[in-house]
């Protein structure tokens, strides 16, 4: 997976970098517009992230000048939290944006959900160490027995699995399970895992739930558990 | 150019005085001429009949010479006065030769007038016929008189009048000056006390007392207007202290345990739940500083741009199930009462009736019922949050929804909840066209907000 960052703050520039190469993704960084206009123009990349203030050239006109040629999908990192730079970005060919300060988890789930072409094809059952879930019938079991979660529990555990090995934040996972796209000052999401844990982890071994503090949840096999 | 209004009275003052003395003195004009002329038409008919019995005495040509000496006597001591005789016959003649040109001028109506050539004006004139007596045939008797002394009198008066009349307009406008300035004189003092006013002495308000009506009128709109930069100074202040503590908090854990995480050699444990820490605090920060933009975004008075029409039970419902654990938890239900149609922007109304249900559950006591009601109203619908529990205090209700505003200050910094909530319920009903409001009793608080629809 190609990416290209345009983007001038030397240090967001860097972490970006670091953060999608450690995500497996392969990644060029043009530091002003007119570079970013040339790369994303010349070379083939999976997907752009596309800061709007650039020096030479703005991210508007990068992105005109992209959709002239290509049908690269870009998501734009605005400054300010403007609807009109969103909606002059979305209607002139931008895919998705980003309000600075974002999360960096959010990007990669951004950038997966436009990267990710095929869902379509996904399986209906899931499996991670002794834990079985049928997505088709919304049912999990653990080493063979029933698991008795409620329509969010599975929702939360679905969510997780179809992820597997990724931290999800809060506000991803509330966005998936609730469809609630706001910050809000609720502990629903701690509340809801965990209500999931104590049916998921505590009856049974390994720990599969993981809490990253100040990140998210992650749902993976580990070597021993870190929990804070 | 630009006149002041000092300038601008006087030149309309002048402007004024001489258009009203100029009439005047035109009627005036014409007035003086018409008696002048009536005074001359009388002398000269009186003189006329003074001469007549000169010659209604004489019916002889051989007397006609004495006639002559004494019409000359009496004419010797008035030269402004001239008399002729008009006769057919050369012996009953009297005066200076007439040229046909002269004559027709004079004789023509009763009263004419004759052009001299030692004279500068023509004399002006009264002729009539004195009816034959013995050997004298009927002759003309005309007398004329000089109309010089007429004339310069209605021109000295002319010219007085002029400059009367530009005098008047001269003095009118250094008057009307002087009278503006002294008019003016409370707006003077008043842009003087305006010049005073400064940002550092914001609660200082013009003098309105002592001022005539109408600038009165003016200083309190003044007033007004400066009453309204001071609220809104003020807020922006106390905004920007509030700011600055609630940011602090986090920016003083992330240096602190920063520093103390690098003063020794740490293990990748110890390295990591420092990382973890500081990310916590940066999500907290991030999360304010997303809440403070989303916050300024409705104070310059955006409007929610991507509404639909939708049921609002509906969207409250949505909301409801979203916090369900937390109302499990709390061990409080919630129900919902009523419904309306609207155009809203569903996310918006999501989060603040979120919000709303989020602050009704800290303080409803275990067991209690939460009542949404959704109540059309005309122009807008109420959506309200209801809970039992101990009430609010009458004075934190109206500051309720003010930024990090916090009814029990020790809750202030708690990790929860910044203090943004209620806020930010403002803010959604302000996008949607409504207001807040909160009322409480002993028994129970209501919070809620409205939205416009059409």
């Amino acid at each position: 997976m190609k990416v290209l960052i345009v983007e001038d703050e030397p240090k967001t520039a860097d972490y970006l970098e670091r953060g999608l190469r450690e995500q497996g993704y392969v990644v060029d960084v043009a530091r002003d517009g007119l570079d970013g206009k040339h790369m994303a123009l010349e070379y083939e990349y999976d997907v752009i992230v596309l800061d709007v203030m650039l020096p030479g050239t703005d991210g508007f006109s990068v992105l005109h000048a992209l959709r002239e040629r290509k049908q690269t999908p870009v998501i734009m990192l605005t400054a300010r939290d403007r609807v009109d730079d969103r909606v002059r970005g979305l209607r002139e060919g931008a895919d998705d944006y980003l309000v600075k300060p974002f999360s960096f988890l959010e990007l990669v789930a951004r950038l997966q959900a436009l990267t990710r072409r095929s869902r379509g094809q996904e399986a209906m059952q899931l499996r991670i160490a002794d834990l079985q879930i049928d997505l088709l019938a919304r049912k999990a079991w653990r080493n063979g027995q029933r698991l008795d979660l409620t329509a969010k529990e599975f929702a939360l555990l679905a969510a997780l699995a179809r992820r597997k090995g990724e931290i999800l934040s809060k506000t991803t996972i509330a966005e998936l399970v609730w469809d609630v796209n706001f910050d809000s000052d609720t502990n629903v999401v701690e509340v809801a895992v965990k209500r999931l844990r104590s049916k998921l982890d505590d009856p049974f071994r390994p720990t599969l739930l993981h809490t990253v503090r100040g990140m998210g949840y992650v749902l993976e096999v580990r070597e021993q558990s870190e929990d804070a | 150019m630009k006149l002041s209004i000092s300038q601008r009275l006087a030149a309309m003052f002048a402007v004024a005085s001489f258009v009203t003395l100029a009439v005047l003195g035109v009627a005036m004009h014409g007035l003086l001429k018409r008696e002048l002329g009536r005074h001359q038409d009388n002398e000269l008919q009186a003189r006329w009949q003074m001469y007549r019995p000169f010659i209604m005495r004489n019916d002889e040509a051989a007397y006609w010479g004495h006639i002559r000496s004494k019409f000359d006597n009496s004419l010797s001591e008035n030269s402004r006065v001239r008399v002729w005789v008009l006769s057919d016959d050369r012996r009953f003649r009297y005066g200076s030769e007439l040229t046909a040109e002269q004559l027709r001028s004079a004789v023509t109506a009763s009263f004419g007038q004759v052009r001299l050539p030692d004279q500068q004006e023509p004399f002006k004139t009264y002729s009539a016929m004195v009816e034959a007596r013995g050997e004298r045939p009927a002759v003309r008797l005309m007398v004329g008189i000089d109309s010089t002394p007429f004339v310069e009198t209605l021109q000295s008066f002319t010219v007085g009048l002029v400059a009367l009349t530009i005098v008047g307009a001269l003095g009118a406008a250094a008057l009307g000056y002087y009278i503006a300035g002294v008019g003016l004189r409370p707006v003077e003092r008043l842009s003087g006390e305006a010049q005073a006013l400064s940002p550092g002495r914001l609660s200082r308000r013009l003098q309105t007392d002592t001022l005539a009506p109408e600038l009165s009128k003016l200083a309190d709109s003044f007033n007004g207007a400066l009453a309204r930069l001071e609220a809104a100074y003020q807020q922006l202040e106390a905004f920007n202290a509030d700011v600055a503590h609630e940011l602090r908090t986090p920016l003083g854990n992330l240096i602190g345990q920063t520093q103390v995480t690098l003063s020794r050699e740490r293990s990748v444990t110890e390295l990591k739940e420092a990382l973890h820490s500081n990310l916590e605090d940066l999500e907290r920060l991030r999360a304010i500083v997303n809440d403070m933009l989303f916050l300024a975004r409705a104070d310059r008075g955006e409007r929610a741009p991507n509404r639909i029409e939708v049921s609002i039970a509906q969207e409250v419902a949505h909301a409801v199930e979203y916090l369900e654990f937390i109302f499990e938890e709390a061990g409080v239900r919630v129900r919902i009462e009523g419904d309306a149609q609207a155009s809203i922007e569903t996310s918006l109304f999501r989060r603040a009736v979120t919000n709303l249900l989020q602050n009704a559950v800290q303080h409803a006591p275990r067991g209690a019922e939460i009542v949404v009601s959704v109540l059309q109203q005309p122009g807008a619908i109420r959506v309200s949050v209801r809970n039992t529990g101990s009430g609010i205090a009458r004075e934190h209700l109206s500051r309720l929804f003010d930024r990090f505003y916090r009814v029990d200050s020790s809750r202030s910094g708690s990790r929860e909840n910044h203090g943004l909530g209620l806020a930010i319920v403002r803010a959604v009903a302000t996008m949607h066209g409504g207001t807040v409001f909160a009322e409480s009793d002993d028994g129970a608080t209501t919070i809620g907000f409205t939205v416009a629809c059409a």
